[in-house]
């Protein structure tokens, strides 16, 4: 009974310990199952063909060489041409739908934040029910609206789809910003001379800045990442994006697995930098908008 | 500046109308106050004279000219918000400039009323700073520059003081009428805390449940308030409202209380209650105009001390009567304690006859 | 004196009435300009494909033949798809998918989310990098993971055999008892930093206050979370789980490009085998009748994911 004063401290800090070591530990694990096959992405692609089909494997290449690389971006060879006629496909594809993402998304999300008219609640149902439909469902009569448009093998399909497909979340996504904006701010630019309009570009625009890059980043990781419809509406070499120019590249039982990896590299590069620079903004979109309503 | 006149205002959210068949008449220069408690539409009018929601029914007058389908930015007012609704990404400056570029002003000339507007309100120093660097009370004083600069027929304030401290509220309430004395602007202000109205406004207009109450000078409507729910609205403490019985003492009309005591009437009181057809009546008294005696005195009626709480310079006491609470005010030298019998004296010329089921003021006449 | 006191005033009804749907519609007619460029944009590339799909859905389309002269066949397609085995198992392979998928995703990026909410050194190089999967793309990341599974040259293999737990490496994927699972590790690895990113921002909702009122109360870590922190996150989370599973429901590439479906169907899942029908062996028709089965099953769970979703509007704070 002497000492009751003193015990209660360390019973009660063990536990804390525990979870603490418990989350350091899931943490650690966490990181290997991530970043290990990344990892070993890198290293394979810095290996020659032969150094990468052994058995037991070389855990760190003997010779690490950059050849997979060299082959990629030299654009006297072929595969090197190829890749980088893919590489710009993919950018520009993901460039536009992004830039048209924003201008479609970014007014509609503000009526549904913002107005209240009939058939509002019935529309942003819609929206959202879109995303609810696999991409299959709509591949085939899809395929035949594009042939009808003449727009079969053509980045047009492809930028057209990826708008559509992305939509709706990115219009759910901003309209959770929208909804934090407060509305005097619009409010007192209306009465100090602003059409509503105007009071919309001037005022709200500005501030849902972040609202917008997320939006955008989102738009671009999904059309950079896209397959399913590249790689049912695009048959002409020089009109693939990357996702499928590398199937085409690396038929079903390649051996090249350096040259695989370096490409998987390659791709994965600018949506991965892109995210790394901006997350905040992504972070604070779904903070600020998803999430905290 | 121009007078304003709404006639027969009326705003229905679907089924719920937030604003009913409310008509007031504010003059030129004029200081008016919107008062109630939260959710009775006193915020949905003032935006309807802003242009800000949409009339359902009725006529908004700005000076001489019809405004009902008229655009916010051409009413030419000024508006205040609660939270300020400065432009968080522009400065200071470009704040107070904003209104006067949507307007076309030449650029010097928006220089120079911006630079005079800051001058006027000493806030010169702070043009260049964002709204996030300010504190509350220089927040809201871009707020009213940002009104100022524009020189419109009508300011309209939405509720400008209750995001700030106690302290700095009753600083900026004088610097407010100040303003309004100096610029002769015609202002429609909008509170939820009757003291604002009253120490502020040329008139107020009371509202509850979207109807209009009471519009009157502040001293009219702490006189003479016309309803059971101005008189507990009004005033701080609340007007005490107890609930009594009518009846005859010897031929007299008289009060009687469930404890059974009755109170005798004055002539004036009496005819009161006469014209009355409902037998309850409320009585309503101020604190300041009940005495309060710790021992028996003719026509005194006893009541139950509940609660004692000195302030310093004056001493409020609840007692229990009748059901209902009374609020006494005694100076600080009297001591009583809680569940003390204490006797009540009401003044027969300051007190107030109330319809016990309709809640109007029983009148003479 | 003005004083307008009884509140038993209805003079003004006749205004309110006649406001009709069409009317508020018509003074409201510019709102509309904000939504149309969206709208259209899907009713063109949504409406079509829909009808078409049905209207497929009752015939028979022989390779052999053009798709415009296609034989009506009412329901059979239906008939043939239920009683197929094929469709039983891809059938328990796509609830298999989509569940454990969604399970595993949902509880790793959880787990990462708290442990990654408390401050520390690296912090924030830790989160990045557990990103990273999420934002690789699906191809990038099946190609990847078919080199780690290589029945040859794969490093699982080379490690579990340098460890001595197996003689020679395991087949991943060429074996019909582990391949669905391989399959689920992949598609976890890429979804579970969705998770922590919406869990994270979530966690930053829950009020500090009630943390510390909590600790005062006498909550250890556990039931801090449990009575706190969790009831915090149920909007979020719901939102999450749902995304999360109309997500796997709807993948495709990493099962088609790792193993196509295979070995003997063991990996298909719904999508996947559609596509084959339809575009690998052209039966366009049982390929739309199944599209219009899987459009039923997703409507019914739909109608859950757009309540959470609109509701997460008031909701994600309870």
């Amino acid at each position: 009974m002497m000492n009751s004063p003193s015990n209660p401290t360390p019973k009660a800090r063990r536990p804390i310990d525990r979870w603490r070591w418990t989350g350091r530990l899931f943490l650690v694990l966490m990181l290997l199952y991530t970043a290990v096959p990344m990892i070993w992405m890198l290293l394979t692609s810095i290996k020659s063909g032969f150094a990468a089909l052994q058995f037991p494997p070389q855990w760190w290449p003997d010779e690490p060489t950059l050849a997979s690389y060299q082959k990629l971006l030299d654009p006297t060879n072929s595969v090197g041409r190829d890749f980088l006629r893919f590489f710009w496909n993919s950018l520009f594809v993901s460039t536009v739908t992004t830039i048209l993402a924003v201008i479609v998304a970014v007014p509609a999300a503000y009526a549904f934040s913002r107005f209240d008219f009939p058939g509002r609640k019935f529309l942003f149902f819609a929206v959202l029910l879109r995303n609810m439909f696999p991409a299959v469902i709509f591949l085939v009569p899809l395929f035949i609206l594009m042939r009808l448009l003449g727009l079969v093998n053509t980045h047009g399909s492809l930028i057209l789809t990826y708008l559509t497909f992305g939509l709706p979340l990115a219009i759910w996504l901003l309209k959770g910003f929208y909804d934090n904006i407060p509305i005097q701010l619009e409010q007192a630019a209306r009465i100090d001379g602003a059409t509503r309009f105007q009071a919309f570009i001037l005022v709200v625009m500005p501030l849902s800045v972040p609202g917008i890059i997320a939006t955008a980043i989102y738009s671009f990781i999904g059309a950079w990442n896209e397959y399913i419809f590249a790689y049912t509406f695009i048959n002409r070499n020089d009109q693939l994006t990357l996702p499928v120019g590398i199937q085409r590249f690396f038929s079903e039982n390649t051996t090249d697995f350096p040259g695989l990896m370096a490409a998987s590299f390659m791709m994965s590069l600018p949506v991965v930098v892109l995210f790394l620079l901006l997350q905040r903004y992504f972070v604070k979109a779904l903070t600020e908008g998803a999430v905290k309503h | 500046m121009a007078h304003v006149v709404l006639t027969d205002l009326v705003k229905t959210y679907g089924t719920f109308k937030a604003v009913n068949n409310v008509s007031l008449r504010v003059e030129d220069g004029e200081f008016v106050a919107l008062v109630g408690p939260s959710g009775c539409g006193k915020t949905t009018t003032l935006n309807l004279v802003a242009g800000l929601v949409p009339l359902t029914s009725g006529d908004i007058t700005i000076g001489d000219r019809i405004v009902n389908d008229i655009d916010p930015k051409d009413r030419d007012i000024a508006m205040v918000f609660q939270n300020y609704a400065l432009y968080p990404q522009k400065s200071v400056y470009k704040n107070l400039a904003f209104p006067l570029q949507m307007r076309k002003l030449p650029r010097d000339e928006i220089d120079l009323k911006v630079k005079e507007a800051a001058r006027v309100l000493d806030m010169t120093h702070l043009l260049e700073r964002k709204p996030r660097e300010l504190s509350g009370g220089q927040q809201q004083r871009v707020a009213l520059g940002r009104a100022l600069v524009r020189d419109p027929a009508v300011f309209l304030m939405d509720e400008p003081l209750s995001n700030l401290d106690a302290k700095l509220r009753v600083q900026m309430r004088s610097e407010i009428k100040r303003f309004h004395q100096d610029l002769k602007a015609t202002i429609i202000y909008v509170t939820h805390d009757q003291l604002e109205a009253v120490t502020m406004a040329d008139k107020m207009a009371v509202m509850n449940g979207g109807f209009l109450q009471q519009y009157d000078s502040p001293a009219t409507v702490f006189a003479n308030p016309v309803n059971m729910f101005v008189a507990s609205f009004i005033g701080s403490p609340a007007m005490s409202l107890v609930p009594l019985e009518v009846s005859t003492n010897n031929g007299d009309t008289a009060l009687s209380g469930t404890e059974g005591w009755s109170m005798a009437l004055s002539p004036l009181n009496a005819r009161k209650v006469q014209n009355s057809t409902s037998k309850k009546v409320v009585l309503g008294a101020r604190h300041s105009t009940i005495k309060l005696h710790k021992h028996v005195i003719a026509g005194g009626i006893p009541a139950k001390v509940y609660t004692v709480e000195p302030t310093g310079d004056v001493t409020f006491v609840q007692a229990l009567l009748s059901g209902a609470t009374v609020n006494i005010s005694v100076p600080p030298t009297v001591s009583v304690a809680p569940d003390e019998t204490v006797w009540l004296e009401f003044d027969q010329q300051r007190i107030h006859l109330f319809d016990g089921e309709t809640e109007m003021a029983l009148s003479a006449a | 004196m003005t004083a307008v006191g009884s509140p038993a005033d209805s003079a003004c009804r006749k205004n309110v009435q006649r406001t009709g749907i069409l009317r508020q519609a018509w003074i409201n007619r510019s709102d509309y300009l904000y939504v149309l460029p969206s709208i259209g944009v899907m009713l063109v590339v949504i409406a079509y494909p829909i009808y078409y799909t049905i209207e497929l859905s009752f015939f028979n389309t022989p390779p052999s033949l053009q798709l415009r002269d296609k034989i009506f066949v009412g329901l059979d397609n239906y008939g043939l798809i239920l009683q197929s085995n094929v469709f039983w198992r891809v059938t328990l392979n796509t609830i298999i998918w989509t569940v454990a998928s969604t399970f595993f995703a949902f509880f790793l990026g959880l787990g990462a989310a708290l442990a990654l909410h408390r401050e520390f050194f690296g912090r924030g190089v830790l989160r990045a990098i557990l990103i990273i999967p999420w934002v690789i793309s699906a191809v990038a990341a099946s190609y990847i993971w078919k080199w780690i599974y290589h029945s040859d040259f794969g490093v699982i293999g080379a490690v579990l055999v340098g460890l001595g737990l197996a003689d020679r490496p395991p087949n991943f994927i060429d074996n019909v008892n582990t391949v669905l699972p391989s399959l689920i590790v992949v598609n976890v690895w890429r979804e579970f930093p969705f998770a922590m990113i919406m869990l994270m921002a979530g966690l930053q909702t829950v009020p500090d206050q009630l943390l510390r009122a909590a600790t005062v109360d006498g909550a250890g870590p556990w039931q801090r979370f449990w009575h706190v922190t969790f009831p915090h996150l149920k909007g979020v989370s719901t939102v999450t789980i749902l995304l999360l599973a109309v997500a796997n429901f709807n993948s495709f590439i990493i099962p088609w490009i790792m193993t196509g479906g295979g070995p003997s169907n063991a990996s298909h899942i719904w999508i996947t085998h559609i596509y084959e029908l339809a575009f690998g062996r052209q039966r366009w028709g049982v390929a739309s009748a199944y599209s219009v089965l899987l459009f039923l099953i997703v409507m019914t769970f739909g109608y859950f994911y757009v309540r959470a979703l609109s509701g997460s509007e008031r909701k994600a704070r309870g």
